[in-house]
């Protein structure tokens, strides 16, 4: 018998600011699984992710998503964070006055505290800092530094893996990754995000481009158009898109639609 | 007699002064600066909203209270302990506007330089005080400024010779220990504090000065304090001035100083308190290379008011002045900001910034902000800026998504706010001090404003370049 899903996603329909973008996605990730979700410009893979992590300004409309079978769309951003779902945001934002080292001991306790464990000391949680920031690259000065603010377009996305390594999420959500890194940035982010997977962490990678997917191979690749899922199968559907392009889903999904 | 102000009011002022103890031997010069203060504030009463430097607030609460003398016995009843005093560090204290010295501390101080209680000093010194005590203010224009040199009886003298420098920072606290008058008047139940501070820093002489206005009570009362700077040539002034009074406390502070050449004044103005704050500061730039910067954050809190008016005369070409105050406003408060800049006919070459970004936490609070440029001469570099919105919602719901709760994410990005005047405190001690005191005031924040996305935060921007009798012109890039 199949594990219980880690998180399961039925019929979701949500709108952005009264526009409606996600119109049913039925997904089940379990434990240990690494998919991906992949479509062209518009087609809510974002929608889906804020959706997911809570973020204002979108409204779920129908449907429900279970995590660890409870209700995910029902929990407050910092309590799903907290329960272990982690998105690493495509636009990061910079926010000038907070250190990133506090920020990050602040949020690590954070995690401590709802799961009943005891919160790091500042010690211990340097040594625990430092020995991530060495597996994603990171050089010491940029700790002390006001978060994301005048980091590179890498830098940022190093950031994000960062994070995800400290809070040790149970499902990571990765948004558009890939996205405006060169080669060596986007090996280093692969790498990090690799180390992360584990039979008991569920992973959703979020991309455009296949590029990404020749680094973190996934289980399942998932198509998305028009705020559905038009088309699920094994990693190599990936490389069928990248010969292809979106086009022919977009106008199969077309045909396929209701008049 | 302005009819404007209540007669209880002013006949208690007035009672008060009359019972004032005269000081046998003192100068005459001395007592006629004070019944020209006592004349100028009677011709004038207390101020009122229809000034055009009173627009913002209104002394209401101050008509309303009858004042009595706090006598020397009452203040030192009251158990007063000063956990942070540093040993070695010289400190004076006031305890209700008088000179306590036991709890005083004079010591680490160089040769060249005199600390010294003002009353002490014009009852030692008169010559050194005169052409300087009283120089700087203008009662006849300043109401409050007259009300307190009436007053002038106590405060702190700082006497700085050429050259000299002082390394370690000089710390002036004010108590108000909320004892309640000792007058027979039944009705009095008020006390007034006038505590006056002198500095003269001669040529490239230096130092810090820590000004601090706490209370260890509650009780209606008014703390009216005057500060006169007067910086010979490339002497240097930090001054950092924290108002952390009790609610019921109405607290007035007028900070005047004049820089000569290539002179320059550093001010941090912290306003914690929850009452009603009055905080002045007129800086004049009299000659070539003077140069200001002037900071402040204010926490506007519960029903609290805080006004602070500044103003920077650039009288001499080649003078720099950059402004920064920053405001959070939480409950129903107010906060009111007005930055005079004046950049007279022969200032050329004249820098001025200013800005004024204000954060308001909580949807029934307010700010009134108003940069006022007038700018005579025509090759000068002046820009200013005001903003007031809420807590970027983004950054809210980005430290969210990390697991921090909602309140603790308020106050991480308030603080970041805050924290920028703070860390540009040059002196370290004073700063560390500073942000913990911050930080804590902070920490009482009830906030309720709702979170706006940044990109479409309400704002209101103003930039401003070099303007002249109103008409806009552009800017010289190249005037530095």
């Amino acid at each position: 018998m199949p594990e219980a899903p880690l998180i399961e996603i039925r019929n979701l329909h949500a709108t952005a600011e009264d526009t409606p973008i996600l119109n049913g996605i039925d997904l089940v990730i379990r434990a240990g699984e690494g998919h991906a979700i992949m479509g062209p410009n518009g087609s809510g893979k974002s929608t889906l992710s804020n959706v997911l992590v809570g973020k204002p300004g979108y409204e779920v409309t129908g449907g429900e998503v279970l995590f660890r079978g409870e209700d995910l769309i029902a929990m407050e951003p910092e309590i799903r964070a907290r329960e272990g779902v982690f998105l690493a945001f495509q636009y990061t934002v910079e926010i000038p006055g907070v250190a990133n080292n506090y920020f990050l001991r602040t949020a690590v306790n954070a995690m401590r505290t709802h799961r009943g464990e005891k919160e790091l000391d500042a010690i211990d949680f340097l040594t625990r800092l430092k020995e991530k920031m060495k597996l994603v690259e990171m050089p010491d000065d940029m700790m002390s530094r006001a978060i994301n603010e005048g980091f590179s377009g890498g830098e940022k996305k190093r950031n994000e893996i960062l994070q995800m390594m400290l809070l040790e999420p149970s499902f990571c959500i990765l948004d558009e990754t890939d996205s405006g890194l060169d080669i060596d940035a986007l090996r280093v982010v692969a790498n990090g995000v690799n180390q992360m997977r584990s039979p008991d962490r569920g992973m959703l990678l979020i991309t455009h481009y296949q590029r990404l997917l020749d680094y973190i191979i996934p289980d399942r690749v998932h198509v998305l158009s028009r705020g559905r899922i038009v088309r699920s199968g094994g990693k190599e559907l990936a490389l069928e898109l990248e010969e292809k392009g979106y086009g022919w889903i977009e106008e199969g999904d077309a045909a396929g639609a209701p008049a | 007699m302005s009819d404007e102000t209540s007669r209880d009011t002013l006949d208690s002022l007035l009672a008060l002064h009359a019972s004032s103890a005269e000081s046998p031997g003192e100068a005459a010069w001395l007592d006629d600066l004070r019944s020209e203060g006592l004349a100028a504030f009677r011709e004038q009463g207390v101020p009122t909203r229809r000034l055009e430097a009173w627009k913002g607030t209104n002394l209401g609460p101050l008509q309303a209270m009858r004042f009595g003398r706090v006598g020397p016995g009452a203040s030192t009843s009251a158990p007063l302990s000063f956990p942070d005093a540093v040993e070695g560090r010289p400190e004076l204290v006031f305890v209700d506007g008088a000179y306590d010295a036991a709890r005083s501390r004079v010591a680490g101080l160089p040769s060249g330089c005199r600390l010294l209680p003002l009353a002490e000093a014009m009852r030692e010194i008169p010559d050194r005080l005169r052409g300087r005590l009283g120089q700087l203010t203008d009662p006849k224009h300043q109401a409050l400024d007259a009300l307190q040199t009436a007053f002038l009886a106590d405060g702190a003298v700082l006497l700085i010779e050429r050259g000299t420098v002082l390394a370690d920072p000089i710390r002036l606290r004010f108590l108000a220990t909320g004892a309640e008058p000792r007058d027979d008047e039944e009705s009095a139940s008020a006390a007034a504090a006038f505590p006056r501070l002198l500095v003269v820093a001669d040529e490239q002489s230096r130092a810090t000065i820590h000004l601090s206005f706490e209370s260890v009570g509650t009780a209606p009362g008014l703390t009216a304090c005057v500060s006169e700077l007067h910086l010979g040539p490339a002497a240097r002034i930090d001054l950092v001035e924290v108002q952390a009074e009790d609610p019921e406390r109405i607290h007035y502070s007028s900070v005047h100083a004049r820089l000569e050449r290539d002179a320059r004044l550093d001010s941090h103005v912290f306003t914690l308190g929850r009452g009603l704050t009055r905080s002045e500061i007129e800086v004049t730039l009299v000659e070539p290379g003077a140069e200001t910067r002037l900071r402040g954050f204010f926490l506007g809190r519960e029903s609290g008011h805080v006004d602070h008016y500044t103003t920077v005369d650039h009288a001499a070409d080649h003078c720099t002045s950059d402004e920064e105050y920053r405001g959070v406003l939480d409950g129903r408060s107010e906060g009111v900001f007005r930055g005079r800049v004046i950049v007279r006919p022969d200032a050329q070459k004249t820098d001025a910034r200013q800005s004024n970004p204000n954060l308001l936490v909580s949807r029934n609070a307010s700010v009134d902000s108003k940069p006022q440029l007038e700018i005579y001469a025509d090759d000068v570099r002046a820009s200013h800026g005001s903003t007031t919105g809420q807590l970027d919602a983004d950054a809210l719901f980005f430290l969210r998504s990390r697991g921090v709760g909602l309140a603790e994410a308020r106050l991480l990005l308030t603080r970041a706010f805050a924290r920028s005047i703070v860390f540009s405190i040059e002196n370290e001690s004073i700063r560390e001090r500073i942000a913990e005191q911050v930080d804590e005031s902070l920490a009482s924040l009830e906030g309720d404003a709702p979170d706006i996305p940044s990109d479409r935060l309400s704002r209101q921007k103003a930039r401003e370049k070099a303007r002249r009798k109103g008409s806009e012109r552009t800017q010289r890039g190249d005037a530095r």
